[in-house]
């Protein structure tokens, strides 16, 4: 870079002397100084803040999944242990507990009811997160002391039993201590089935229920060191296990089985630890870029005195980084501490409490990328610099002095924009998602340059005479040099559209998690409800006030022949032998007109009645059309008990088996079912305990043998996680607001002294305080509106691809926030704007001509 | 996970259906599936007659790999070809069917004439603990619709017994109420249809409850030694 033309004899550069001159330059002006850095702060302190509390809410939301399953690791087998694996089970973990399940006949003594229960038969400290949680609360614990039972507390109003009545278990009685409103799931086969029972272990073999032929579960349950990755030992541990006829669960497995709330979760956090990273840049960004421009001047100077090209570059750099330095650092601390005050002002809003803990991680990843920003967006206006030629100083200083454009500009592009990747991936843990996020910015930040191109060719072709002096004036401010629209449009209008961006995912994302808690979701199924009884089951749920969300008869069939094809031809022909899976099991179809909201038709034309066509149509869900081989159009014959149909495959549908409810992989339209042998299934929602006691007991009474399984003891342990997760999503974005707003009025506010000396000039010049007033509410009006209203169409495009790309949910946008988003972004933009020029408006012109402005 | 449990809960039912024991459509109904050499005989010889089992899924041969083949409904139907008998074998079961869902069931499959019924279920109903009077009152009403239908059709009924996990008060109602059943219609009664294959391990799939194809052959001896004297 010493290749400058300046024939100068050759003079050491000192790295001390550089590093004195970085900071006697910044010295000339502090205050302004310390508007530049305030950006740099508050970008950082958003980062920094956003991160530590992501990473602990993390925490606490996975430390909420571990009260789905009570334990780290949970083995299960429903055969007595073998000798050789047993001393494996006993060696595992730091606390330990077993249990055994089954299902059994009870006998309220009281009533003299007898009921099918599943009894867990625990012994030791098992949950070791959650808790089974009892009325009254010491029963959890104390009902292990002696004969004592816990019961699950609907089943305990359907027969109206009480605590300290007795409930007699296989041969044996004992005193129920208390009923269970909410114990850790078991979602095992024999789990839901029946309502649960807790008995201390020690009393099992005296019930003597546990004999040759009895069906028994084993669960072992561990607690690990916390730094013990389980679920890597689990895995290990896989091949033995297998080989013994056990199987295993954790926190993580679960979580995977729970359903996509988690998912979600994770990558609105990961869209939100985005999110915060280019706020972060955006307020480093644009101090360090309007920061470096206002050096022009200072640099030409110092090169008529004699500095050499590089050494100036190197002055500013130095500047510059220590700049970014220690804003990142009063950023990254600011952020800290912010964690640590929010949870005191907010304590009353808060449904549970936060951790608060300091990330190193966040704030490490807070001062390097403030200091990396600032260094690269410098260099940006560094490297044209090292060309600054001292006849500046000469010529006016206003003066853009754009030299042409550099080839190093490119190289400094690509480093802003690797940064950003490998910034992103540290935040998204995946390559293809951090380079999509990565372009998806560049494309919006390409978007808003041009829209401020276009707007600054638009404005100057539209500013014409007869409009008067003040909007001409403001309007000019635009387009003439030294304008800000570029600046002020990437700034406000990238700003705006994260923030946008947060609102709509947020809301959609939180539909989603309503959707999938209990609220609105079965909690109580019944089934093997016969044909005849479909109409009055309905009726009585009707009387409860109950809803009935989903109602569908079931048929078993088999399939017979694949156009015409038999097991037999599979069989022979052992190429396609992958068919012939395809006729062992039982098919469990279901019949109706119409699709759900979970089925999708992607292939041919969903028919919803049979007409007397001889060929019944059907619809086969992808997956089972894709093992199969089937198309569209091929001839599937059905053993419907005995009577074969034959059926054409009309249809493939796209199931959603995520969603809740029930789904079928082979759908047959109404009117040829209708005869056939079939059960129907009813669900419905309970709002109480007490509701479901009396439903269930009604149902029961009048229809033996329908059975009800209530899901409600299971589904208070999830309700409580995805109320957590939902507010942790609404926290997240809140706050994320919130920050995204100061970083935008930090952005703007540093624009204070772009028009400080026009304005000075004007009222010299004779112009009223109005007419500033007016002239830069113009300027900023415009700038306000049109970059708020461009973000918000990119925050528009953005959140219905990461609606149908990424999170795979139904694009819904509510526009009042949108609209409201616009209004505040604008009003800040014009309110900011004209609080920078108020210093100039207050005092007399001569006054501030003579101050250093 | 709402969803998750909600699925359990169905494959539950489906299994619990399963459970039930039969002999039943599969085969069924000659019509298709059924090996086609049984069903050849059938026209070969002059009359053939139709055992129909009607059951859950014990008869339905759940989980087995080949239900076909394997299941002891199908089993039974090449003992019948040994002993050169003209029967033809047709599998009427129906994985997780309780007594209240066979009774629903059963005029459907009465269609096709039947000479010798065997009957195969309960066993749904006990692991869901329904009273043994409904349980009762549901095999009654299945056995009087095919008296009715059918009144030369020769009767067979399969006992079947609760784990002793259950409760010693129900299982001994359970299993008293299949003799009962028996004496009370003149059915020929196999007294325990999972003899020597229930909670012996290796003869059941890992649930533990359906038998494995070697159980389904024991199971399929079971049912024999009482069938054979009434074919």
């Amino acid at each position: 870079m010493a290749n400058t033309s300046t024939p100068i004899p050759s003079r050491k550069t000192s790295l001390g002397w550089l590093f004195k001159m970085a900071l006697r330059d910044s010295r000339k002006n502090r205050s302004r100084l310390f508007l530049f850095v305030s950006s740099i702060i508050l970008g950082i302190a958003a980062l920094v803040a956003i991160y530590s509390f992501g990473y602990n809410l993390r925490n606490d939301i996975n430390n909420q999944a571990a009260t789905l399953i009570g334990a780290d690791l949970v083995i299960s087998g429903n055969k007595p242990v073998e000798k050789n694996i047993q001393p494996l089970l006993d060696s595992l973990g730091t606390e330990r507990s077993q249990e055994r399940s089954f299902g059994s006949m009870v006998l309220f003594t009281q009533s003299g009811n007898t009921r099918l229960v599943q009894i867990r038969a625990l012994q030791g400290g098992y949950p070791y997160y959650g808790a089974l949680e009892t009325v009254p609360a010491q029963a959890a614990q104390q009902f292990k002391a002696g004969q004592y039972t816990l019961v699950d507390e609907a089943l305990m109003l359907q027969y109206k039993a009480k605590v300290n009545d007795s409930l007699k278990i296989g041969n044996l009685t004992f005193i129920i201590a208390g009923a269970l409103k909410q114990a850790p799931g078991q979602t095992g086969l024999a789990a839901g089935v029946a309502p649960v029972v807790y008995i201390p272990l020690q009393y099992l073999n005296k019930t003597g229920l546990v004999d040759k032929g009895s069906r028994i579960n084993y669960s072992f349950y561990y607690k690990f060191d916390q730094d013990t990755d389980v679920d890597k030992l689990a895995e290990k541990l896989d091949t033995r296990l297998d080989k013994a006829d056990l199987h295993y669960e954790t926190i993580q497995t679960r979580k995977e089985n729970t359903g996509r709330a988690f998912t979600d979760l994770n990558r609105f956090l990961s869209l939100v630890g985005f999110v915060a990273l280019l706020l972060g840049c955006i307020g480093v960004a644009s101090s360090t870029q309007i920061y470096v421009r206002e050096k022009v001047a200072s640099i030409a100077v110092l090169r008529c005195l004699g500095v050499k090209a590089f050494e100036a570059f190197l002055i500013y750099l130095i500047q510059i980084a220590g700049i970014g330095l220690i804003g990142s650092i009063i950023g990254a601390a600011l952020g800290s501490a912010v964690q640590y005050l929010l949870p005191i002002v907010l304590k009353d809003f808060l449904p549970f409490e936060i951790t608060v803990a300091i990330s190193w991680l966040a704030l490490g990843q807070g001062v390097v990328l403030g200091v990396i920003i600032s260094i690269l967006f410098a260099l940006l206006s560094l490297i044209s610099i090292r060309r600054i030629s001292p006849l500046n100083t000469l010529r006016s200083a206003f003066e853009d002095s754009r030299p042409a454009r550099d080839p190093l500009r490119w190289l400094v592009y690509g480093l802003i924009v690797a940064f950003i990747v490998l910034f992103a991936y540290i935040q998204l843990q995946s390559w293809p998602a951090s380079a999509g996020f990565t372009v998806a910015l560049l494309v919006a930040f390409f978007i808003l340059w041009i829209t401020a191109l276009l707007l600054k060719r638009v404005v100057k072709l539209l500013v014409q005479g007869p409009w008067s002096y003040l909007v001409r004036q403001g309007f000019a401010n635009l387009y003439r040099p030294n304008n800000q629209t570029t600046i002020l449009m990437a700034s406000i209008g990238l700003s705006t559209a994260f923030i946008c961006l947060l609102v709509f995912m947020q809301s959609m994302l939180i539909n989603q998690v309503k959707l999938s808690s209990s609220g609105n979701q079965p909690n109580l199924v019944l089934f093997d409800i016969q044909t005849n009884q479909e109409k009055g089951i309905v009726a009585l749920t009707k009387q409860f006030k109950m809803p009935v969300l989903q109602q569908v008869p079931i048929v078993t069939m088999r399939l017979q022949t694949i156009n015409g094809k038999s097991v037999n031809d599979y069989r022979k022909d052992t190429s396609r032998n992958s068919r012939r899976w395809a006729f062992g099991g039982e098919y469990r179809v279901s019949y109706r007109d119409s699709l759900t909201s979970s089925e999708k038709i992607i292939e041919g034309k969903w028919i919803g009645e049979a007409r007397d066509a001889t060929d019944i149509p059907v619809s086969l869900d992808d997956r089972t059309a894709k093992r199969l081989d089937i198309k569209l159009g091929d001839k599937l014959v059905f053993n419907v008990q005995g009577t074969p149909m034959t059926t054409v495959v009309a249809s493939v549908r796209k199931v959603n088996w995520n969603q809740m409810g029930t789904n079928f992989r082979v759908l047959f339209p109404t009117g040829v079912l209708e005869e056939a042998p079939q059960f129907h299934v009813l669900l419905t929602h309970s709002k109480s305990a007490g509701q479901s006691a009396q439903y269930q007991e009604a149902v029961v009474r009048k229809y033996a043998n329908v059975s009800a399984v209530d899901l409600g003891l299971v589904l208070t342990v999830l309700d409580e996680v995805l109320d957590k997760i939902s507010y942790v999503i609404r926290f997240m974005s809140g706050f994320s607001i919130a920050t995204g707003l100061i970083v935008l009025i930090a952005s703007v506010r540093i624009s204070k002294y772009q028009r400080i000396k026009e304005s000075v000039l004007l009222r010299t010049l004779g112009g009223s305080r109005k007419q500033i007033l007016w002239i830069t509410a113009m300027e900023y009006l415009f700038l306000g509106t049109l970059s708020a209203l461009t973000g918000i169409v990119l925050a528009l495009a953005g959140s219905w691809m990461l609606a149908k790309y990424t999170f795979e949910i139904p694009y819904n946008v509510n526009y009042a926030p949108a609209i409201m988003m616009f209004t505040i972004t604008a009003v800040l933009t014009i309110v900011i704007g004209l609080l920078n020029s108020r210093g100039v408006l207050n005092r007399p012109p001569l006054e501030i001509l003579r101050s250093d402005i | 996970m709402i969803q998750h449990h909600l699925k359990k809960i169905l494959t539950l039912a489906a299994m619990a259906a399963l459970v039930a024991c039969s002999d039943s459509n599969t085969k069924s109904t000659d019509a298709d599936t059924a090996k086609s050499a049984e069903q050849n005989v059938p026209n070969q010889s002059a009359p053939v007659k139709t055992v129909l089992v009607f059951g859950d899924s014990l008869t339905a041969g759940y989980g087995l790999e080949d239900p076909e083949d394997d299941a002891y409904p199908s089993v039974l139907q090449q003992k019948i070809k040994e002993a050169n008998l003209p029967y033809n074998v047709v599998n009427g079961g129906n994985s997780g069917e309780t007594s209240a869902g066979g009774l629903s069931r059963i005029d459907w499959v009465l269609k096709r004439k039947v000479d010798v019924f065997v009957l195969e279920l309960g066993a749904n109903d006990g692991l869901r603990g329904v009273p043994v009077k409904t349980t009762t009152q549901n095999l009654q009403a299945i056995i009087d619709k095919v008296k009715d239908k059918y009144p030369d059709a020769k009767l067979v009924i399969c006992g079947m017994q609760m784990p002793p996990s259950m409760g010693a008060a129900y299982t001994a109602d359970y299993k008293a109420m299949f003799p009962k059943l028996a004496e009370k219609n003149h059915m020929a009664l196999v007294p325990f249809l999972l003899e020597n294959v229930g909670g012996i391990a290796k003869l059941n799939q890992a649930d533990g409850i359906h038998p494995t194809k070697e159980g389904a052959k024991i199971v399929a001896n079971n049912v024999w030694k009482v069938l054979k004297d009434v074919l």
